[in-house]
């Protein structure tokens, strides 16, 4: 059952992802490319806390680097007030390089490229998460309450401003709405979202490194977003538990072992573009 | 002495990253498509070229049967995926996502067919070096610099002297009223995409003549041309250039003051920056 | 809703059928490596070793009768996509053994190795981490520490005691560095210049340059790949210290290649037989080169520890493995290797390049 549960769970770290991704990119329309950076901060915070000579333990070790990601998120959001569009990508591709040299160099901070191994499991309050069992519980809760959250802010006043500025931002600012109030809610709920990921990614795998958390991620997040569904929650669901499963699915595929993995990649390619050529609303998703 | 070595080999990086800066220009200022498949057809010209000096075909006649073989490639992809994306009205994001799965599929049908292995072309003269005072420069090296220069003065001349470069900068400028006045932007979409493919060609065979051929290796010189042109300012030619070129430099020169594993950050440390205080880049068009 | 729902049951089914195992008459292995990707380069000649050696096994009738079919998982060099190939071999494959490669994801793999009593195998990374990550991961070669201290005390007796390091930016590359910036000032040398080259990147000038300025009289390289472009750029650059660098450097190419001329290295004694050499390179058109040969080398570990629990009527299973590599604990594969810890001990030799030829300088023992 281990593999089933370590799907499902990893499946679920990356829904909440997905959630953040969507908030940023889907609604609010700040089309980030960074949302790895966010999550692998998060997941190397809740290690150094975790693991630090005075250890804290996991919920106000989550508590902490959901707080932190949250002001970082808004911290690398800020250039789309400023830059729109096309020029806040490559910023945001900046910003996203940039973090991935910071996990890969700050040696004595994260480890470095060698990563940080023995990250120890979750407590709740005495309840030791284990087993692969409990975490799809522990991650179950989380990935729950994520979207819930996701969905009470699209049916509140909330979510139909943060919609109508990605339609218009212009006429929302006019309309003597609070535009960039609006917009850093999007990011700090994104954020946080962002982080607890992290943390849960870190003590499910006991091990970190850089290579979790680079521009690959970022595009891996936005992929699923789009072939899930943009702006819906159906679609921040469907997307992660697809496209982890997609790999694995195309090893049923059969073929000669010494080009196999570069010919499912390709397989992977094309159903991208076939997706998108038949079906660019997503699975779950409104029309774009 | 290592100030001006280093600044010659940032040059010699620079001026092929300002040929993939300058054809990612060309595609993104006209069609706006962010055509990260662009990569691809990069390798592809390397590995092309390759195998056919590989057959004993002469270095010139194989460069110029890639450069054919890439810009047939780039007007596939536009007039096979991007117009029919076009046509069903899909977003940016979707576009992206498509070309990213074009990119994968070419990545991946090079390492099926030619592994992943680190490839050398089998031509002697490559390597042969020519010294200027205390700089040393190999044959490849060289001959990169005087392509890309000569490159980008084609392209210059090609999009101010001819009329096919001046439909294109008129679709650019205004595609509904190109449309209008019978420009058929469409037309023009898959002319920019071949040129910019052909264009794309030339450093993708001469950087891997000097430094290997690699099936995943597109994606980071793309990525910072992309960043050139964008801190260069869009649809200038020139500014993705020069940025290329500075960009590269700086990477280089910045080895004299930090070690080499933080150069790659600080530069885009200071593109960010750079972006908040400059967000039309630096030779935006006015 | 119907259909998703059939949807959803069919894609459930589609998981678990990714993982059934097709016939019973087998005995399955895993491995789990970087296939597609940057880190593809090196997992592709891993995965080849394996299956070769496992190839000639079955050839041969298999083990006491059995074939052995070793099932490989593509993880990209990612720590997240080796937990779920660990999870899904060792649950829906039942594997007992799993070779795996790259310091990165075995580490991640090395708790739940632990924890499943299933036996890891790498032969091919060598952070220093990996030596006492679990009980249930063994190491064909001995970590970089070991031929570091080699090295650098040969270099700094030859009298070469200003070093400047280049080391790859990634994990095998910094823990090599940490190991130089040790041994070499344990041996009585000094450091005085260390620069980092890009993963996957093969323009080692500027990081050349830099280390050249610095005047030293030798040059210690920790990259893992595009060696012969270093070695080109090198001589390029009309650079004249000396160059020194652990097993990695003994690539065919780059030993015939002039301009690797009077590069030193210590070599992990590993020697394919010329017309094993010659078969491997007739099946796949590649050179069974240095990580080609200690999958081999460790797959043929793994078969003849596996006739021994055959031999002893026991049940194939990670733990058994286990104990039986224990208790036959000295191998001789392509090398002959003992297991005193988890990590085998080999002799080493150090060797230098000389017109197109690896030539012996000196060896050293087994401790």
């Amino acid at each position: 059952m281990d593999f089933l549960f370590s799907y499902i769970v990893l499946a679920e770290i990356y829904v909440l992802l997905g959630l953040s991704t969507n908030l940023l990119v889907g609604i609010a329309g700040i089309f980030s490319v960074s949302q790895a950076a966010v999550f692998g901060v998060g997941a190397y915070l809740v290690a150094h806390f975790m693991m630090a000579a005075d250890p804290l333990s996991f919920i106000p070790s989550m508590l902490i680097a959901a707080a932190c990601c949250v002001a970082l998120n808004i911290l690398v959001t800020l250039p789309s007030l400023r830059v729109s569009g096309d020029y806040f990508v490559v910023t945001s591709f900046g910003i996203q390089l940039l973090a991935t040299a910071v996990f890969t160099n700050w040696a004595q901070g994260t480890g470095g490229a060698n990563g940080l191994p023995g990250i120890p499991p979750p407590d709740l309050f005495g309840w030791p998460v284990e087993t692969t069992g409990r975490y799809v519980l522990l991650c179950t809760l989380f990935a729950g309450l994520g979207c819930l959250a996701f969905w009470l802010i699209m049916r509140a006043p909330f979510g139909r401003l943060v919609r109508a500025i990605r339609e218009d931002e212009t006429a929302v600012a006019a309309a003597g709405k609070n535009v960039l109030r609006a917009k850093v809610s999007a990011a700090a709920l994104a954020g946080a979202f962002a982080g607890t990921a992290g943390g849960l990614y870190a003590t499910f795998l006991s091990f970190i490194d850089p290579s979790s958390f680079d521009l690959d991620a970022s595009i891996l997040l936005l992929t699923m977003v789009v072939v899930g569904g943009a702006r819906t929650l159906a679609g921040s669901v469907i997307g992660p538990f697809l496209l982890l499963a997609l790999p694995q699915l195309l090893t049923l595929v059969d073929i000669p072992t010494t080009i196999a993995a570069a010919a499912r990649q390709l397989i992977y390619g094309l159903l991208l573009i076939v997706f998108m050529l038949f079906r660019p609303q997503g699975l779950a998703g409104e029309r774009l | 002495m290592l100030a001006l070595q280093l600044l010659a080999t940032g040059l010699v990086t620079g001026c092929a990253l300002g040929v993939v800066a300058i054809s990612f220009s060309l595609v993104y200022a006209t069609t706006k498509i962010f055509h990260v498949a662009h990569a691809g057809i990069y390798t592809m010209g390397g590995y092309l070229a390759w195998s056919m000096v590989m057959y004993g075909v002469p270095f010139l006649i194989a460069l110029l049967v890639a450069m054919v073989a890439c810009t047939a490639a780039g007007a596939l992809i536009q007039n096979q995926l991007y117009a029919r994306l076009e046509r069903r009205r899909a977003t940016h994001l979707v576009v992206l996502i498509a070309s990213l799965g074009a990119l994968a599929v070419i990545q991946n049908i090079i390492a099926a067919v030619y592994t992943p292995n680190i490839l050398q072309f089998p031509v002697n003269w490559s390597s042969r070096m020519m010294a200027f005072g205390p700089v040393r420069l190999n044959y490849t090296q060289v001959l990169t610099i005087v392509v890309s220069l000569l490159a980008y003065g084609a392209t210059m001349l090609f999009a101010h002297r001819t009329i096919l470069g001046k439909r294109i900068r008129a679709v650019a400028s205004n595609p509904m009223l190109a449309g209008i006045t019978r420009l058929q932007p469409q037309t023009v979409y898959v002319y920019v995409i071949a040129i910019a493919s052909a264009l794309v060609c030339l450093p993708g065979v001469l950087v891997p003549l000097d430094l290997g051929l690699q099936p995943y290796n597109g994606v980071t010189p793309l990525l910072t041309a992309t960043i050139a042109m964008i801190a260069g300012g869009v649809g200038s030619i020139t500014g993705a250039f020069v940025l290329s070129v500075g960009i590269a430099v700086v990477q280089n020169l910045s080895l004299l003051v930090m070690p080499g594993e933080w150069s790659i950050g600080v530069t885009f440390f200071i593109f960010v920056i750079f972006m908040l205080f400059r967000p039309t880049g630096l030779f935006a068009a006015r | 809703m119907r259909a998703s729902f059939i949807g959803a049951v069919a894609f459930v089914a589609g998981l678990v059928l990714a993982g059934l195992p097709a016939d019973a008459e087998t005995i399955r292995f895993g491995g789990i490596l970087p296939l597609t990707g940057p880190g593809a380069l090196i997992g592709t000649a891993e995965m080849r070793g394996v299956q070769f050696a496992v190839d000639q096994a079955n050839a041969k009738g298999g083990i006491r009768g059995n074939q052995i079919d070793v099932l490989f998982e593509d993880n990209q060099a990612k720590p997240d996509q080796s937990i779920l190939s660990f999870n899904k071999l060792t649950d829906l494959q039942h594997v007992s053994v799993i070779f795996t490669g790259y310091s990165g994801p075995t580490l991640a793999m090395a708790p739940l190795a632990t924890r499943k009593k299933v036996l890891l195998v790498n032969a091919g990374a060598q952070a220093d981490g990996l030596a006492k990550a679990s009980p249930y991961l063994i190491n064909t070669l001995p970590t970089i520490g070991g031929e570091i201290e080699v090295i650098s005390q040969w270099a700094v007796s030859a009298g070469k005691k200003k070093a400047g390091i280049l080391f790859e930016n990634g994990a095998a590359g910094m823990a090599g560095r940490d190991d130089y910036l040790k041994s070499f000032a344990d041996a009585g040398g000094s450091i005085v210049a260390q620069e980092a080259s890009q993963f996957g990147q093969t323009d080692f000038r500027p990081a050349l340059l830099k280390i050249a300025d610095a005047k030293p009289d030798i040059m210690l390289v920790v990259i893992t790949a595009g060696l012969l472009q270093m070695a080109q750029e090198y001589k390029q650059l009309d650079l004249k210290f000396t160059v020194a660098g652990t097993t990695f450097f003994a690539d065919p190419t780059v030993i015939a290649d002039p301009a690797a001329t009077g590069f030193v290295h210590t070599q992990l004694q590993i020697d394919a037989p010329p017309d094993l050499a010659a078969q491997f390179k007739a099946k796949y058109g590649a050179d069974m080169e240095f990580f080609a040969k200690q999958y081999y080398n460790a797959a043929q570990i793994i078969l003849i520890t596996l006739d021994k629990v055959l031999a002893d009527k026991k049940s194939v299973s990670g733990e058994t493995m286990h104990d039986a590599l224990f208790e036959i604990r000295k191998f001789q594969g392509l090398i002959p290797l003992e297991f005193k810890t988890n990590t085998a001990s080999v002799p080493m030799d150090i060797n230098v390049m000389k017109d197109g030829k690896d030539v012996l300088l000196k060896e050293v023992k087994l401790q």
